[in-house]
C-alpha cells in the first residue's frame, strides 16, 4: 500500500495531463479556418456543397461529442487522414516516423544519462581540481551552445573536413550499410544538452552528498575510496538527477526538431514541421499528441521509480 | 556556481557593452550598410533585400562588402544587423508580455479569492504538462509559419515560469513585517503592491529577464532555422544559418557569422543576468 499510492497518484496525474494535450490539440484544430470538409470538397466546392458534407461527416455537431469521439478514435490510434498527398491514414505516418524518433531520442537520453551521471560525479568528487574546472567548462558550453549551432559545427567537422561521417539521411545508403553510422551524430548532437544538464546536477548533488555526516562517518569507519564514492554517496546523490532525466527529455524532443530537420532523419519532428508548411492539421495534432504522450510517459516512470528507490519519498507521500 | 568576485564583475561589463554594440548594431546597421554600399546606378539600394553593384555570390570577407556576402549576392553584414533587429525586437516583445501577464497571474494567485486564483494556478501548472516546444509548434501550425505566430507562441508559452516565481516570491514577501505594517495602517492591496511589493521584485525580474530573454531569442532562431519561423526574404540568425548548411563545404564561413553572433549574444545575456543576480544577493545578505 504503501508505494502503490503514491504511483496511484502519478498514473491520475498523467492520465490528466494526456487529457489536457488531447484537449489542447482538439481545440487547435476548431480554431483554424478550415476542417476535414473544406479539404474533401475541394477548391471548386460552393459554401452549400461543404456544408451538406460537413453534415454528412458528422463535424456540424456540437464540440464536446466531436472532442469525446476525438479522444476515443485517438485512444484507438485513429487521428484521421492526412489532408494532402495521397490523404495518407495519419496512424501509417506515425507508424513509420515514430519508431526512428523514438530510437534515437531513447539513446540519446541513455547516452546523456551515463555520461552526465559519470562525468558529475567525477567533477563533484575532484570540486575545484583540475577535473571539476574541464568538465564545467564543457558543461557551460553544452547549455549554451544551441543544437542548431552544434550540428552544423560538427557536420562541418566530422562529414565534410575528415570526411568520416555521412552529412544527410540517404535511404538508399541506409538500406545498404543500416542506420548506424547515420545516427550517430543525430545522437551525439540530441544527447549534448541534456548531458550538460545532467552533468551540473550529478556534480551539485554528488557535492552537496559528501558533505553530509554519514559519508564523515563512513571514512572514519575506513570505508575504502572508491566503494565510499559509488556505493554510499552516489547512491544518494542520484536520486534527483533520475528525476531530471524526465525533465531532460523534454530538452531532448526540443531537439529532435531541429536535429531531424538538420539531417533530414525521416523521424516524427520533421513530419511535424513539415505538416505546419503546407497546414495538415490533423498529421500537427497528432504529431504533437502523440510527442507529448511520450513526454509524460517518460516523466511517469521517472516519478514511479522515484519513490521505489529512496524511502523517504515514500514516507512522505502518505 | 561561485565565481571569483572580480572576474564575474569583469563578465557583468562586457555582457553589457556586447549588448549596447548590439542594440547600435541592430538599430544603425540595416541604414549605414545601405549608405555605404550605394551607387550612382542604385541610389536607393537597400542593402538588406538587394544586392549592391560589385557584389559576386558568396564573397569572402574583406573590401567592401566586410563580412562578404551570401549565395545571391547580399551583404552579409547588412543581413546579420537586421537580423539582430529581429532577435531583439522578438526577444523584448515577448518579455513584455510575458512579465506583464506573469506578474498579473502571480499576483493574483496569491491575493485574488480563491475562485480565481485556483483556476489561474492550475491552469499555470497544466502549462508545465508538456514541453513548451510542443505549444508554440502547435500554435504556429493554427497560425502558419510567420514572425507574428512565432510571438505569439512564444509569449503564450513564456508566462507560467514567471507567474510561479511571482507567485512565490510574494508568497513570502507579504507576511514580512513592513507589509504586515503597511495593512495595519490601512493600506489597500492595490497600493500594497505597487508601493511595497513589485519594488522588491524588480531586481530578481531583470535577472531572470535577461536569461528568459535569451531563451527567447534562441526559440526564435530555432524556429526560423526551421522554416517555421521569419520567412525569406526576411533575415533571422536562424533562417541565416538554415541557408548556411547548403553551402557548408565550399563556404563555411557564411555559417560562422550567424552562429558566432547568436552565441555571443546569448553568453552576454547570461552574463548580465547571472551578474545581476549576484548583484542582488550582495545586497541581500
Amino acid at each position: 500500500m504503501r508505494v502503490v499510492k503514491p504511483i496511484l497518484i502519478r498514473l491520475l496525474f498523467g492520465l490528466l495531463s494526456l487529457l489536457f494535450i488531447s484537449f489542447v490539440t482538439f481545440i487547435a484544430d476548431e480554431v483554424t479556418p478550415g476542417d476535414a470538409a473544406t479539404v474533401a470538397a475541394g477548391d471548386k466546392a460552393t459554401p452549400a456543397q461543404v456544408e451538406r458534407l460537413r453534415e454528412s461527416m458528422g463535424l456540424s455537431r456540437p464540440w464536446p461529442i466531436r472532442y469525446v469521439e476525438y479522444v476515443d478514435h485517438a485512444a484507438h490510434g485513429d487521428f484521421g487522414k492526412s489532408y494532402y498527398g495521397v490523404h495518407e491514414p495519419v496512424s501509417a505516418t506515425l507508424s513509420r516516423t515514430l519508431p526512428i524518433t523514438a530510437k534515437i531520442a531513447s539513446l540519446a537520453i541513455i547516452l546523456a544519462s551515463a555520461i552526465g551521471i559519470i562525468l558529475g560525479t567525477i567533477a563533484g568528487v575532484f570540486r575545484n581540481k583540475w577535473p571539476d574546472r574541464s568538465v564545467l567548462t564543457l558543461s557551460t558550453l553544452g547549455v549554451t551552445v544551441p543544437n542548431f549551432v552544434l550540428a552544423p559545427t560538427l557536420v562541418y567537422f566530422f562529414a565534410i573536413q575528415l570526411d568520416r561521417l555521412p552529412v544527410n539521411w540517404d535511404v538508399n545508403r541506409v538500406e545498404r550499410e543500416g542506420q548506424l553510422m547515420f545516427v550517430i551524430l543525430p545522437i551525439a548532437i540530441l544527447a549534448a544538452r541534456p548531458m550538460a544538464l545532467l552533468t551540473r546536477l550529478t556534480r551539485a548533488s554528488m557535492i552537496d552528498t559528501l558533505q553530509q555526516e554519514f559519508i564523515r562517518t563512513a571514512t572514519a569507519k575506513g570505508v575504502p575510496p572508491l566503494r565510499l564514492i559509488f556505493k554510499h554517496a552516489l547512491r544518494n546523490a542520484i536520486l534527483p538527477v533520475i528525476t531530471a532525466i524526465g525533465t531532460s527529455f523534454g530538452v531532448l524532443l526540443t531537439g529532435s526538431f531541429i536535429v531531424e530537420s538538420a539531417f533530414d532523419v525521416p523521424g516524427i519532428g520533421k513530419a511535424t514541421i513539415e505538416a505546419i508548411q503546407r497546414s495538415d492539421m490533423p498529421v500537427i495534432q497528432a504529431c504533437v499528441f502523440v510527442t507529448g504522450a511520450m513526454f509524460i510517459f517518460l516523466n511517469l516512470i521517472v516519478d514511479i521509480i522515484n519513490p521505489i528507490l529512496d524511502p523517504r519519498i515514500r514516507e512522505s507521500q502518505i | 556556481m561561485s565565481q571569483p568576485k572580480k572576474k564575474r564583475d569583469y563578465m557583468l561589463v562586457m555582457g553589457v557593452a556586447f549588448l549596447v554594440l548590439l542594440v547600435l548594431f541592430a538599430m544603425f546597421g540595416p541604414a549605414v550598410r545601405s549608405a555605404q554600399l550605394r551607387t550612382p546606378e542604385k541610389p536607393a539600394l537597400d542593402a538588406v533585400y538587394q544586392v549592391a553593384d560589385g557584389a559576386k555570390t558568396v564573397a569572402s570577407p574583406g573590401g567592401k562588402f566586410i563580412l562578404g556576402t551570401d549565395k545571391i549576392g547580399r551583404d552579409v553584414m547588412a543581413r546579420l544587423a537586421a537580423g539582430a533587429r529581429v532577435s531583439l525586437f522578438v526577444g523584448i516583445l515577448v518579455q513584455l508580455i510575458s512579465l506583464s501577464v506573469g506578474i498579473t497571474v502571480g499576483m493574483l494567485g496569491v491575493f485574488a479569492p480563491k475562485w480565481i486564483s485556483t483556476p489561474l494556478m492550475r491552469l499555470t501548472d497544466a502549462m508545465f504538462a508538456f514541453p513548451d516546444i510542443l505549444l508554440a509548434i502547435l500554435i504556429i501550425g493554427v497560425l502558419g509559419p510567420g514572425l507574428l505566430p512565432v510571438i505569439v507562441a512564444l509569449a503564450i508559452t513564456a508566462w507560467p515560469s514567471l507567474a510561479r516565481l511571482v507567485k512565490t516570491q510574494v508568497a513570502t514577501l507579504k507576511d514580512r513585517e513592513f507589509v504586515v505594517a503597511s495593512r495595519a495602517t490601512g493600506a489597500s492591496t492595490v497600493y500594497l503592491v505597487i508601493q511595497h511589493i513589485l519594488p522588491q521584485l524588480w531586481g530578481i525580474l531583470l535577472a531572470v529577464s535577461m536569461i528568459e530573454v535569451a531563451g527567447t531569442i534562441l526559440a526564435e532562431s530555432a524556429l526560423s532555422f526551421l522554416g517555421i519561423g521569419v520567412q525569406a526574404p526576411n533575415p533571422s540568425w536562424g533562417s541565416m544559418i538554415n541557408d548556411a548548411r547548403g553551402d557548408m563545404s565550399s563556404h563555411p564561413i557564411l555559417l560562422l557569422w550567424p552562429c558566432l553572433i547568436l552565441s555571443l549574444t546569448i553568453f552576454a545575456l547570461n552574463f548580465v543576468g547571472d551578474g545581476v543576480r549576484a548583484f542582488l544577493d550582495k545586497k541581500g545578505h
